[in-house]
Order: structure tokens, then sequence, then C-alpha cells
């Protein structure tokens, strides 16, 4: 497999204004530090850290919203501080932020979905081809011509993913696409990135810091202090559930009650991620009790 | 009660109005508007108000919507029509006497003054009634091109108008959030006199404003990270076309022009 991501010794600072008693002061700030980090094609990379460790800076450079202070980062074999190659990066991998209400641009939702292909000068039987496909495999077909201020959170959001793929993206980076959604919409959401990746082969980046979203994904990425902390499938990084939590992070539910269980003496497995398996693991280990 | 306030006052209907191109509506509007002040006798106003009748029944808009438009400045139709009793002199003297004398010269220039108001308001909302706000900016942004030259930047009104539209709810909806939350620690904007009732405003408006330049400065990031870089090199998901009908009714709003000419010319 070939690589999407690809970066060396990635290291991005900026200079912030600290207000204090006595006027303000300027102090810098390594928002990433030394990362180097391989994402290869189609696979689905979860990258968990607690608030200010850096990792909405981390998908913001993969957008080239942000230039790497020192330290190369490669979107598909391109240099991101190439401003020659700007456009086509951010095409090849675009971006789904937090908040759905501040990324919808237009007032009717096939029209949003629309805005990407027409920004990169699309003809218009084309977007339109595109537009209808990315509404179906969304599933919001049905909502083409409403406003988008009057649908719900999760709604909205698949519509800004809508709006991604009508780009023809090879990699779609989600900074907490989940975080201001309901249970439902946070379900909704987590499947659609999903199907996007097995079916359509779309290389996704997974920013959140719900552990429930992480489970799934093939590869994870713990990120601290501006660095990668830990890195490994989520099997294997959950199972070090102490050194997980000393970055300020939880563990999957069914994890932790695993590791309470083993603490208390039962042999149950410390690799156990889903609420299925801990119970496989209970029946098992009562049955040879 | 925010949520009483509706944005853009399309009427959703399938009419004939409805159908015809954005750029045809507002250039015919523009026309409409402009001839209303260079008519004056009774014929070309009576060929002007028939006009617009034939447009109204074809736009199968209920009249109350048009006539709301006309509710909001009612206020000044009236005044306008009062200062025009009292200011135009000519004709024959009918009562009073200097400044309160009413003559029959102002009289009918009150009349013709308030059925020209009457009818802007309604040629006006009539366009806005019948094109989606979409539509609007799209024809906007067209017919505004020609002035990029002179460095009208057209594209960005449209963009600018578009975005407007589609923040104002969510914009409403934050100040209606605002407003609960400001009242459950006590807030009271209903009562007390004008300064003290703007004064409670200010607890409104400033978090207001400053959630405002958030999402604004959020929404140029996610518009940057979809490529958009102004208008250049853009394209349309639907392009604006020029059918059949358009061409009919081009045509109606030339024969309109030309009978207006040729009553104020001999008559």
């Amino acid at each position: 497999m070939s690589e999407m991501i690809r970066a060396e010794h990635l290291t991005y600072e900026y200079v912030r204004t600290v207000e204090e008693e006595k006027g303000s002061r300027s102090e810098t700030v390594l928002a990433l530090n030394d990362v180097t980090l391989t994402i290869p094609k189609g696979a689905f990379v979860a990258v968990l850290g607690h608030n200010g460790s850096g990792k909405s800076t981390f998908a913001k450079e993969i957008n080239a919203l942000l230039k790497p202070t020192k330290g190369v980062l490669w979107v598909d074999g391109m240099d991101t501080s190439d401003d020659e190659l700007l456009w086509e990066i951010r095409q090849s991998a675009g971006m789904v932020f937090q908040n759905p209400d501040n990324q919808i641009v237009a007032t009717v939702v096939e029209e949003d979905v629309a805005f990407g292909p027409e920004n990169l000068g699309v003809e218009p039987e084309e977007i339109r081809r595109r537009v209808d496909q990315a509404l179906e495999t969304v599933g919001m077909t049905a909502f083409r011509k409403d406003t988008p201020s009057k649908l719900s959170g999760g709604q909205k959001q698949r519509i800004a993913i809508a709006g991604v793929l009508a780009m023809e993206p090879e990699c779609i980076v989600l900074d907490e696409p989940t975080a201001m959604l309901d249970p439902m919409g946070r379900k909704d959401v987590i499947e659609t990135i999903h199907r996007l990746n097995k079916e359509k082969g779309i290389t996704i980046v997974l920013i959140t810091h719900y552990m429930e979203e992480t489970v799934d994904a093939d590869w994870m990425v713990i990120i601290d202090d501006g660095k990668v902390a830990m890195e490994g499938t989520p099997r294997e990084v959950f199972s070090q559930v102490e050194k997980v939590k000393g970055f300020g992070l939880d563990v999957p539910q069914a994890t932790e009650l695993a590791y309470r269980l083993r603490q208390m003496g039962l042999a149950v497995p410390k690799d156990i991620l889903t609420t299925e398996e801990m119970v496989g693991a209970l029946c098992q280990l009562q049955s040879t009790m | 009660m925010i949520r009483d306030i509706t944005i853009g006052q399309y009427y959703a209907a399938n009419s004939l109005i409805h159908r015809l191109d954005a750029r045809l509506k507002v250039v015919a509007v523009m026309i409409y508007i402009i001839s209303l002040f260079c008519i004056g006798s009774v014929a070309t106003y009576g060929v002007a108000i028939a006009a617009l009748a034939a447009v109204v029944v074809a736009s199968k808009v209920p009249l109350r919507f048009m006539l709301r438009g006309i509710q909001s400045i009612f206020v000044i139709i009236v005044l306008t029509g009062i200062i025009n009793v009292f200011t135009n002199k000519t004709g024959t003297p009918l009562w009073g006497q200097d400044w309160y004398l009413i003559t029959t010269g102002g009289l009918s220039m009150a009349g013709m003054i308030i059925l020209r108001l009457i009818m802007l308001i309604i040629a006006s909302s009539l366009l806005t009634l019948t094109t989606t706000p979409i539509q609007l900016t799209d024809g906007i942004e067209y017919l505004l091109k020609p002035f990029g030259k002179i460095g009208v930047p057209y594209h960005e009104i449209a963009m600018m108008m578009t975005i407007a539209l589609r923040f104002i709810p969510t914009l409403l909806d934050e100040t209606d959030k605002i407003m609960k939350a400001q009242q459950a620690r006590g807030a009271d904007f209903e009562t007390g006199n004008l300064v003290h009732r703007a004064k409670a405003l200010v607890p409104i408006l400033v978090p207001l404003f400053i959630s405002a330049f958030r999402r604004a400065e959020e929404l140029a990031t996610a518009m940057e990270a979809r490529c958009y870089r102004g208008g250049e090199h853009r394209t349309k998901l639907n392009r604006m076309a020029f059918g059949a009908i358009d061409y009919r009714a081009m045509a109606v709003c030339v024969a309109f022009l030309v009978v207006e000419v040729v009553l104020s010319v001999l008559l």
C-alpha cells in the first residue's frame, strides 16, 4: 500500500499573547513537536488526544491550512509547504470540521454540496452527477432541496461530508465531527465514514476524543503535548490502560471494566474493546469456574 | 417570538411568474418602477395598473402577501400624501386658505403619488415573492458582471448575500438562546422606558457579536478547505438558462414599454 500522508519531524509553533495582570507577554507554543507518522492509503486512522494536545493542528496541517514550521508533510506525495500544490492538496485531502453550522455555505442542501466542485471549476453536468452521488452516499438525497438550518446536527454533518465527497478526495480528515452531536447523530456520522472507508476506499483520519469511536479503526495514534505518544491498533493501545489514562484520556467502557476485574484478580483478557467481547469473556470465565 | 421573522419572503407556488428567469424579473421590475415615475396621464396609469394586475393574477400569490408590504410603510404613504395635498397649490381651490389651502391639483397629485408608491411596492414584492433568494443572488451576480470591469466586486456581493441569508436563521436562534440565558439570570427586556430597554440589549449584542465573529472565522477556514478562492474560474451547479417562456415574457415587457411610450407621446 502506498502512503496517503507522511509526516517527517513535523513541527508547528505559533506565538500566543498571554494576558496578565501587568500587561501582556507573548510566548511560543509548540503545537506539534517533531511528529513522524505514516498513514497508508485506504486506512481508517483515529487520532486521539485531550484538548490542546495538538490534534486539531495536525488536521489543519494535512489540509495545508497551516504550514509546517519545521519538518515536512506529504499528502499523496505532495509537499504541503509548496504553494503551487495548495489547491490540489485541499482537493485530495478534504476536511470536515467540528461545528456543522459554521461550515455550510449555501441556503439549499444541494447548492452547498456543489460548493467544492464549483470552486474547482468542474463542468455543471459533472457537478450535478457528483452532487447526486455524494448525497446518495451519505443518505441525504431526500433532503437535497431543503434548507440546512432546518436539519438536525447529524444531518448537517452528513451534508458537510457530502460536500467534501463531491470534490472526490482520496482522504477525508474529520476534526471532532461528532463533538456537537447527540448520540443518534454521532452514530449516523461514524457509520457513514466507515462505509466511505470500506466501500470507496477513502482514507479516513478521524480526530476525536470519544473512545468508542476509535474501536473500529485500523490504527490509532495518541497525540499528547504535540508529540506522538502512542501508536498501534486500538487493541494494542487500549490494553495499556494505565498508560492511556496517563495522557488524560479514557478507555472504552468494556476495557475499563476488564481492567478493574483484572485488578480484582479475575482472569479476563486485557484487550477487550466492546461489550460483546466482554460478555464472551465473562461467559467463558463462568464455565471454567 | 423571535422565530416569527421570516427571511426573504419567498412564496412557493408553481406559476408562470415563478418559472421565469430571475435576471428577466429583476430587469423587468426595474424598468417598471422607472416607468412609473415617467408616466402621468390616466391612460398610461391604466395600462400600468392593468399590466401589474395581470402579473399578480398570473403569479398565483395571494394578494394579502403583497399588501403586507404596504402595511409596513403605511405611515410613509400617508405622510407623503398629506405633504402633497398641502404643498401643491395648482388647480381650483376647494377648502381652507393660506398654508392649509386644499386644491384639486394637490389632491390629484397626492392620489397619484400614493398610487405610484403602492404599485411600486406590489411590483417589488412580486419579485421577492416569486424568486428564491438563491436565484435572486445568482441573477444579481449575473446582472452586475458587466460592472466588474469598473471594479464592482459582483461575485463578492453575491457571496455575501448568500452567506447572510444562510446565517440569519442561525444567528436568530443564537439571539434567542442568549436572551433566554440572560432572562434566566434576571435580565428584563420588556419593561422600563426606551433608554432602559436599549441598555438591556447590550448584554445580548456583545455575546452575539463575539459569536458571529467566531463563526465568520470558522466559516472562512471551512471555505478555504473546500478550495474557495474567489469568483474566478468558478462554475455553477445550476446554469441560468433563458427558455422560450422567458423570451415570450421579454416580448410582453417590450410591448408594455412601447405602449406606454406611445401613449405618453400621443396624449
